[in-house]
């Protein structure tokens, strides 16, 4: 019973890992087809007529290594911008006390449920107004700090027992030394897992940069993409999924190199 | 042992949210002495140790460090070091950068920290964990390292909260052992929390009992034990437990509920003190059985054993000696089992008596 019990849950995972997997083997599955197969049998997993041209064209069409540039420099930016932010506001949160502490973590921490769209507005209207549309400070200006990061931080500092802070403050360590050789080092996989997935939120950010991006040589990824799948951009399937395939690989590098960390963090979390 | 105080307490209070957890407390700390603070947990003897290194304001009252009132001065400027129940060591950094660090951000040169650290490392006996991160060691070698880290600082107090409360009994009497040696060595002025009377007794030179925000009793180990200034404090210290008996003065004699107690001419006078009821306490080593009848004069209550700990080294029994009343005693004899009738008589010299609504010794 226990055994049919098991399987069950086996297939159940293994069809989530399915349709979890199939758009990204599809996506590279139809980089490599030629425009006519592409169309003639999208769902086909192996192309029948395996081809790179599209990789080569793309590389003719577009200054490829310009435009992860420009993608991993915005989200570098807003990464590192948010992880400052969010690491001094948290400790601050945390080991300092001042008057009205808590409404000003509540109100911070609200910021989380505004939407978007409803800033998306006054944001731009404040970019164009200090002269920063088209630039890439203009796009990660608004990302810098974030409330989400504060929170997260704060919880994992929770996890740091409040004598060793005490402890230090006895030994006449300042803030900014404790944060930098105590705090930061034992927080190091909630920071990379936390940087991480800022990373790749922006590094697949759209909409915001195309309101603030207009010229075509800070386009970044997300951005070039659009012009293969509009309407304006043509209908070059297997060059859009080409693309798209590219523009995976650097997270999925980033995801390689620090996934002991992200991995530990998550399923660490609430240990001490 | 000097005079001076080291630290002092005046009308100390602490109250969280209305409710004192310390109350106008009083307390001298002299130079070069071991002060433990004793009680039951929740009793504020933390939150005291707590306040003396500036981590806790106290919401009334003077603390005085050296004769300079600490309030002025940060946790650092007080210039004391402090070890932490569970140690407080930075897990990411070894022995040594533990030891080492908070000399090496207040710009202490190098050869001095290098001969500082050295002469710990030998007297702590750490040189073979000096490259091993805390989560490498244990729980008796990372209070050493504590212990260290509070050597380095060269600080003239040191403040102890709980250190050996983490460690294994089996580990526990060896680095007390080590706690009273560097003190004998260093002479540090040391105030110790616990709430371990075995430890507090072992090592101080003066113990503080506390209980409800307010110091019960100060004394030598001796004195609180053989001359407790209260019930409670009576009660708190020695195991098993002292004996406690509710007893009546009447018409000069001493009676348990109906039964007379022939007790000597001088515990009567001591007695004679009070007003009518009152409590009689006699420590379980001070109360012998024997199995016949001596038919001298004084005390000897026909008992009956109830129950039978072997310890080996001794007995500890439980006798009824009527009237629903239980005691416990202590013999070396090991010769009783359930159920045996005995009598049983008090060493009447250490018999204690308190006032029965304050708790009082009447001797003091």
């Amino acid at each position: 019973m226990n055994k049919l019990k098991e399987s069950g849950w086996h297939i159940i995972l293994l069809a989530i890992c399915l349709i979890l997997l199939l758009p990204v083997v599809f996506m590279i599955s139809n980089s490599f087809k030629t425009l006519q197969d592409s169309y003639h049998s999208m769902l086909q997993i192996i192309p029948m007529h395996p081809t790179v041209n599209n990789y080569t064209t793309l590389g003719r069409q577009v200054n490829l290594l310009r435009l992860i540039w420009n993608t991993f420099f915005m989200a570098t930016i807003v990464t590192l911008g948010k992880i400052i932010t969010g690491l001094l506001a948290a400790y601050a949160f945390k080991y300092f006390s001042f008057k009205g502490k808590r409404w000003v973590y509540l109100v911070f921490v609200s910021t989380i449920f505004v939407p978007f769209t409803v800033i998306m507005i006054p944001n731009y209207l404040v970019i164009s107004k200090i002269n920063l549309l088209n630039t890439a400070f203009g796009v990660a200006l608004p990302q810098l700090c974030d409330a989400t990061g504060i929170m997260l931080f704060l919880k994992a500092m929770d996890k740091i027992p409040n004598s060793l802070i005490e402890s230090l403050e006895i030994d006449g360590i300042s803030s900014h030394k404790i944060l930098k050789d105590i705090v930061i080092p034992i927080l190091r996989p909630s920071i990379i897992s936390v940087g991480a997935i800022f990373f790749i939120n922006s590094w697949n950010e759209y909409v915001w940069p195309t309101l603030i991006l207009k010229d075509k040589s800070s386009f970044t990824l997300p951005l070039a993409l659009q012009n293969y799948i509009s309407s304006e951009g043509g209908t070059n399937f297997p060059l859009a999924m080409a693309l798209s395939t590219i523009m995976i690989v650097v997270p999925l590098i980033i995801y390689l190199i620090f996934q002991r960390y992200i991995l530990n963090s998550i399923s660490s979390s609430g240990l001490k | 042992m000097g005079n001076k105080a080291a630290l002092e307490l005046n009308k100390v209070t602490k109250k969280y949210k209305r409710t004192d957890v310390i109350s106008k407390m009083n307390l001298k700390v002299r130079n070069g002495e071991f002060l433990v603070l004793l009680g039951p947990s929740g009793c504020g003897k933390s939150t005291t140790l707590r306040m003396m290194a500036g981590l806790e304001k106290p919401s009334d009252g003077q603390i005085l460090i050296d004769g300079k009132d600490a309030q002025k001065m940060t946790s650092y400027e007080r210039n004391i070091a402090m070890v932490f129940q569970d140690y407080a060591l930075y897990p990411n950094m070894t022995v040594y950068q533990n030891l080492e660090y908070a000399l090496k951000v207040h710009k202490v040169r190098k050869n001095e920290r290098e001969h500082r650290l050295k002469k710990i490392i030998a007297t702590l006996d750490l040189a073979a964990y000096r490259d091993r991160l805390p989560g490498q060691l244990s729980g008796g070698q990372k209070q050493r390292v504590a212990l260290g880290r509070g050597m380095a600082k060269k600080s003239r107090i040191f403040l102890l909260d709980e250190p050996l409360s983490n460690i294994d009994v089996q580990l526990r009497e060896k680095a007390r052992d080590e706690i009273q040696n560097l003190h004998e060595k260093n002479q540090q002025t040391i105030v110790y929390v616990t709430h371990d009377q075995l430890e507090a007794m072992a090592l101080g030179d003066r113990i503080a009992i506390i209980n409800e925000g307010k110091i019960q009793m100060i004394d030598t180990p001796d004195n609180i034990y053989n001359h407790p200034a209260n019930l409670f404090v009576a009660k708190f210290v020695g195991t098993p437990q002292i004996n406690i008996l509710e007893i009546a003065y009447r018409k000069e004699q001493i009676y348990l509920k109906d039964k007379l107690l022939p007790l000597s001419v001088e515990c009567l006078k001591k007695a004679a003190l009070s007003d009518g009821k009152l409590h009689l306490g006699i420590r379980p080593e001070h109360v012998s059985v024997k199995r016949e009848k001596r038919n001298a004069t004084g005390l000897e209550l026909p008992v009956k054993v109830e129950q039978v700990i072997d310890y080996g080294r001794y007995q500890q029994l439980l006798l009824n000696i009527g009237e629903e009343q239980n005691i416990k005693a202590i013999t070396t004899n090991n010769e009783f089992k359930n159920g045996d009738l005995a009598y049983a008589s008090f060493s009447e010299e250490r018999i204690l008596f308190f006032e029965y609504t304050s708790g009082i010794n009447i001797e003091s």
